[in-house]
């Protein structure tokens, strides 16, 4: 049990800690963002009542002469509860409706995609991790390049191949603009359509990294004495990889989790950006463009949440599959 | 002539089960003193706690409770900088306790130079040459270049004993020395120690688990079981006549070509309930409570 | 405690391959993919550093744009008409600088937090790491993104864009860093250095950092790749230092300039394909820096055909040069003339023409230092070994309890995996390893029963599983247990438990006790012997501790370089040993209880050379 406390605590820290971060950040900025917002709300229509200002105030911070601590405890209070202020760019909506609408886009999108890659990168690392030297084998150095290719360029390079030129994909969106949004079928198999590019993208850009991890601990784990041993039982060799080989090389591949997921979140913002998907990634990028503090923070904070409760997620499988972590440490 | 004396001490670690904290006692008021040109043994098992004893002396741990001292030559007490100029340790496992990195002349010139026995390059090299030949890894400027994964386990362990003796340390506590040691060089390391001591009145702890040794190698005996001392003497007697019967446990377990097929039959007995409490001192000839 | 290290048999450091160390260690040995490397990171380096000095201004306008490449603009022109490779030769200048700022500041942070906080311990540890990993959890790019948002346009330059990416790009590498450091601070010879009374800060410097430097510069190369594509991507989204080069504000501007959509290749291709070489060279260096880490994933030199290579081995050659075995009466394994080399670009013969017989029942001694081919023997008998090793000559046979002789060295694929526990199990020397750590001990014992015996019911199954962990005094409610939590003795119990699952007729153990207490070790070796009596299988004992194999063994082979060169009966080989080599090591084992005799202490005869 102690594991588990351990790591909720760790994730309670982390997320105190991003809290943190969001609330300093844009008081340390040059500037000030509270009047750009307020001046671009009116501009909208909007009426600057005070509860929307200080609102603003809280999350930006500006000199009211309100002593830091109290605008902390206020500011933390204001996020618990949900109020995360309004947006000014998608005025006069919330910021918390707003992620609301694009959240699910993103999350389903990179979800499949980091299901899809690691499940993909496991696998093949797994084999050629465990016929080391084969001729698979000598084709890893070739997965370096994919990991090395930035993550919009190959989602230009895609466009331009299926989407330009061989039309099989179309160039942009989430789903057809005519149809409406819903849980039927067409929605459905348009929204995978428009989304089978971008995943791929996200696939293609990390598989490599799942799959050298596993391959090199494949590899080390090959030497282990359990494999020798599991070998002079005459087990089949299938089950020595898998059951013995496999589920010991995985485990640093779950440890490392955190850094390969920040690594397909920041790309699955870029390639929305290129596929004009409407999940989170382009609305924090319009949110930038724009100026709007508000949502930009509000996303920040959602993104930060979600990795973290993937991250948890995965510690908790972590020490379900490594009976060592059950115990005292 | 530096003698070192351990009093009364104590070694707790903290152990965390689930939630819960509680100490296990590694060194349970453990006392002996080392006496220059003698030899002490201490014999137990893994776990027994001994290797503790090493680290507590070699200072890389802190004591819970009790005292260790360190008497010089004139009589007064080694003050705490100047310990490690008197006391040195050599470990078990002499694939790792030199850094594969570094020449065989930089492990000896480093602690030469820290305690003040050699100033300068010149000196500093030469002195690791003396030390080279005086452990018997000859031409020393042959051995003086290589790296350590150059030299055989044998040849490595004698640069860990040179180690030891170049901060013109006079207690040296060699804590399994020849434990990782082939089988044939292991006596050569043990006689290179002895010839060693002989020439600089060194008082040595010799800690092992194999009693043939103990017995052979060192004047007093130790027996430690469950971070307690539980039999010490002379050598012969404690091996001949053990009374403890820990001690019997262990020298009946000791492998004996001369008792062939006793293994068939022989139980292997046990700790009596009586002895866990006690102690038994061959110089008084009398047991002692253990609390 | 007495672990004479014994080299893997057919592992991956063949013998003779000593590790390097020192500087050398530091250099990547030589190969094509670290060529290939070195080759691409140089060549876009140079063309980096030379290429805006010969190639003229980025921003001249040249024509009226979006020309394809010709002979004037080899990569083209942009839609303002300004030359792509004059534009190329300047961003990746900038992002080549970006990267490597970000690459050593980051590698500066992490080094600082890593290894300082592993080093120094206790509560500094404890924050470091939490702030490290919660540094690490928190997603950098829209931490990034939003801080490119709050600072205005014109104050974006491109160190602040290096300061922000090295602030949220150094956490990974700083866990890494703290893991390694967090094992060389316990290593022996730091303590040593610690002994000697070496200052905290030079131990770090002296003792610890060198040994980091593989990983420091592969952590840094890691930092460097990151560094510019996350440079490259905010640029892209528009986020970067305006008016600088860098490949990311290029592919922005050829987004922004419709590149695509007018398949204008030779405008944002480019780019990205200098990105992406740059980055895979730099992995591939990486790749080779990994080996040095990691030596395990050397691949050994000589390439085998997969674990029991039998080579150049046609049954006819066997059958002239040793000859049909001859079957002794009672015999269960006879080895003939059987000869092991390690195929590496320094051959080496470590099992010479050994022949030995086991009788059912028997327990045969196999005696011998470390590198002697005790350990490469009993694996290429049971056809354990793996490449480089192969098998070059001889025979074993097994005589089967049913009549039939199993020639062990011809066994197909399926055979042999049939073959293997079923009829020869083995107890190996590491307990502490040999059992899979993450599934429980039932599953191990299991996974034998449902392979070797498809027709046997889960509650047979249960019940040998119990019944075998009884004979060897575990108290089979351990059957849910993992090995973590069995001590040392227990697991090698349950070892040989295992070993006795399928009732074989041979056991080989290698130093099955060598890594336990001596009461443990009797305890074990008592029980071995009990068993052995019960249900008679016949044992082979491998070990370095003669004096054991005299007690208990009925026949001991001594074995030296490759070769036996005593085999005689136990009570025999005690009262006269023949060879000068046995003579040797039975003298290393001073005697326990008789009288001192040859052992005077200090007899040191410290004559040159003598020491070995």
């Amino acid at each position: 049990m102690r594991y588990y406390a351990r790591k909720l605590g760790f994730y309670l820290v982390a997320l105190w800690a991003a809290l943190t971060l969001n609330f300093f950040i844009p008081r340390l900025m040059p500037g000030n963002p509270v009047d750009t917002l307020l001046a671009k709300l009116q501009q909208r229509g909007g009426a600057v009542d005070p509860s929307a200002r200080r609102s603003y105030e809280l999350l930006l911070g500006t000199d009211t002469g309100e002593p830091l601590w109290r605008q902390y405890t206020s500011y933390l209070g204001n996020v618990l509860r949900g109020d995360l202020g309004v947006s000014v760019s998608a005025f006069p909506a919330e910021v918390t409706e707003v992620i609301g609408q694009s959240l699910p886009w993103t999350v389903v999108l990179v979800g499949i995609a980091t299901l899809l890659s690691f499940t993909l990168g496991v696998t093949l690392g797994t084999i050629t991790g465990w016929r080391r030297g084969s001729r698979l084998d000598s084709l890893i150095p070739a997965t370096t390049v994919l990991a090395a290719v930035p993550y919009f360029w190959l989602a230009l390079i895609l466009v331009l191949i299926f989407s330009s030129t061989l039309q099989w994909f179309p160039l942009f969106g989430g789903y057809d603009t005519y149809l409406a949004t819903g849980w039927n079928w067409d929605f459905i198999s348009s929204a995978i359509y428009h989304g089978t590019l971008p995943a791929l993208t996200i696939v293609i850009s990390s598989v490599g990294g799942w799959l050298l991890g596993m391959r090199n601990m494949m590899v080390a784990t090959g030497s282990e004495d359990y494999i020798l041993t599991a070998h002079a039982k005459g087990l089949r060799e299938r089950r020595i990889m898998t059951r013995y080989a496999a589920r010991n090389a995985v485990l640093p591949s779950l440890a490392g989790f955190a850094i390969s997921l920040g690594f397909v979140v920041s790309g699955s913002i870029i390639t929305e950006q290129v596929f004009s998907y409407p999940g989170i990634g382009s609305k924090l990028l319009q949110a930038v463009e724009n100026s709007d503090y508000a949502l930009m923070q509000g996303i920040f904070l959602v993104i930060t949440v979600a990795v973290l409760a993937a991250n948890l997620l995965v510690d908790l499988l972590h020490g379900f599959i490594d009976p060592r972590t059950r115990v005292t440490t | 002539m530096t003698t070192l004396s351990v009093h009364d001490l104590v070694k707790d670690y903290p152990v965390r089960a689930g939630l819960r904290h509680s100490t296990l006692r590694a060194v349970d008021h453990v006392s002996f003193t080392l006496r220059p040109g003698r030899t002490v043994a201490l014999v137990g098992a893994s776990g027994s706690g001994k290797s503790t004893v090493a680290k507590l002396i070699a200072r890389l741990e802190k004591p819970t409770g009790g005292r260790i001292t360190v008497t010089g030559e004139d009589g007064a007490d080694v003050p705490a900088r100047a310990y490690r100029d008197h006391v040195q340790l050599v470990f078990q496992d002499p694939f790792a306790s030199l850094n594969p990195f570094h020449t065989i002349e930089h492990h000896l010139t480093r602690p030469l130079r820290l305690h003040g026995r050699a100033r300068g390059r010149a000196e500093a090299r030469q002195a690791a040459h003396a030390l080279l030949e005086r452990v018997s890894l000859r031409p020393a400027a042959a051995f003086a270049p290589r790296r350590p994964h150059e030299l055989s386990g044998g040849q490595r362990q004698r640069v860990a004993i040179a180690r030891a003796l170049a901060p013109g340390a006079r207690v040296v506590v060699a804590d399994e020395p020849v434990s990782m040691l082939d089988v044939s060089i292991r006596l050569g390391v043990l006689h290179l120690l002895a010839r060693l001591q002989r020439e600089d009145h060194l008082a040595v702890l010799y800690i092992t688990h194999d009693l043939a040794t103990a017995r052979h190698f060192s004047d007093e005996i130790l027996v430690m079981h469950r971070g307690r001392i539980v039999e010490r003497g002379p050598a012969d007697d404690v091996i001949l006549t053990p009374r403890h019967s820990y001690t019997r446990l262990l020298a009946a377990a000791a492998p004996d070509p001369e008792v062939r097929g006793r293994s068939l039959t022989a139980e292997p007995g046990t700790v009596t309930e009586e002895d866990l409490h006690r102690s038994f001192d061959h110089y008084t000839g009398a047991w002692q409570p253990t609390g | 405690m007495a672990t004479p290290t014994t080299p893997p048999p057919g592992g991956t450091t063949a013998p003779g391959a000593a590790p390097r160390s020192g500087w050398r260690a530091l250099l990547p040995g030589w190969s094509p993919r670290l060529g290939i490397g070195l080759g691409l990171v140089l060549a876009i380096g140079l063309f980096g550093l030379i290429g805006p000095l010969l190639l003229g201004d980025p921003d001249a306008i040249d024509n009226m744009g979006r020309t394809p490449p010709s002979t004037d603009h080899w990569l083209g022109t942009t839609q303002t008409g300004q030359d792509v490779l004059s534009q190329l030769a300047h961003a990746t200048r900038g992002s080549l600088q970006i990267g490597l700022a970000v690459g050593i500041g980051a590698t500066v942070l992490s080094a600082l937090f890593g290894v300082i906080g592993a080093y120094a311990g206790g509560a500094v540890d404890e924050s470091f790491s939490l702030f490290s990993n919660v540094m690490l959890v928190i997603p950098g790019l829209p931490l990034v993104i939003v801080i490119a948002g709050f600072v205005p346009r014109e104050q974006r330059g491109w160190w602040t864009l290096a300061v922000v990416l090295v602030i949220t790009g150094w956490a990974a590498a700083a866990r890494v860093l703290r893991a390694q450091t967090l094992s060389l601070r316990n290593r022996d010879y730091v303590l040593a250095a610690k002994v000697a009374g070496e200052r905290r800060r030079r131990i770090v410097i002296v003792e610890i950092l060198p040994n980091l430097l593989p990983l420091i510069a592969s952590q840094f190369v890691y930092a460097v790749i990151a560094a510019i594509l996350a440079e490259a991507g905010l640029s892209f989204l528009g986020l970067g230092a305006p008016n600088t080069h860098t490949l990311g504000s290029m592919l922005y501007f050829a987004q922004n300039g419709f590149a695509l959509q007018y398949e204008a290749w030779w405008w944002f291709v480019p780019p990205g394909l200098v990105i992406a070489l740059f980055g895979c060279g730099l992995s591939l260096i990486n790749f080779s820096l990994d080996e040095i880490i990691n030596p395990r994933l050397r691949l050994p030199k000589a390439a085998g055909s997969g674990t029991g290579a039998v080579a150049g081995r046609s049954t006819d050659e066997a059958g002239t040069e040793a000859g049909p075995a001859p079957r002794e009466p009672g015999a269960v394994l006879t080895v003939r003339s059987l000869d092991v080399v390690y195929r590496t670009a320094d051959p080496v013969h470590a099992v010479r023409d050994v022949s030995l017989t086991l009788r059912r029942g028997e327990i045969l001694g196999l005696a011998g230092e470390s590198g002697c081919g005790k350990t490469t023997l009993a694996y290429a008998v049971a056809r354990l070994h793996r490449p480089p090793a192969e098998v070059t000559a001889g025979s074993v046979v097994l005589h089967d309890r049913s009549g039939t002789d199993i020639d062990v060295l011809a066994l197909e694929k399926e055979d042999l995996r049939a073959f293997r526990w079923d009829k020869l199990s083995m107890v190996f020397q590491g307990a502490m390893n040999s059992l899979n750590p993450v599934i429980s001990i039932h599953e191990q014992l299991d996974d034998v029963l449902t392979t070797h015996r498809p027709g046997m019911s889960a509650a047979d199954r249960r019940a040998r599983c119990a019944e075998v962990l009884t004979l060897v005094g575990v108290d089979p409610a351990r059957l849910t247990a993992f090995p973590h939590e069995l001590s040392g003795g227990m697991r090698q119990r349950v070892m040989i438990a295992m070993a006795m699952l399928l009732d074989p007729q041979v056991m080989i153990m290698d130093e099955p006790t060598t890594a336990l207490d001596v009461v443990v070790q009797r305890g074990i070796l008592r029980e071995i012997i009990r068993l052995r009596d019960e249900l008679g299988f016949a044992v082979v004992l491998i070990t370095h501790d003669l004096p054991l194999l005299l007690e208990v063994s009925d026949h001991i082979a001594v074995m030296r370089d490759g070769e036996i060169v005593e085999y005689a009966p136990a009570a025999r080989m005690y009262r006269a040993p023949a060879h000068p080599y046995t003579r040797q090591l039975l003298d290393s084992f001073p005697s326990l209880t008789s009288a001192r005799g040859a052992f005077v202490r200090g007899g040191d005869t410290d004559v040159p050379g003598a020491a070995r």
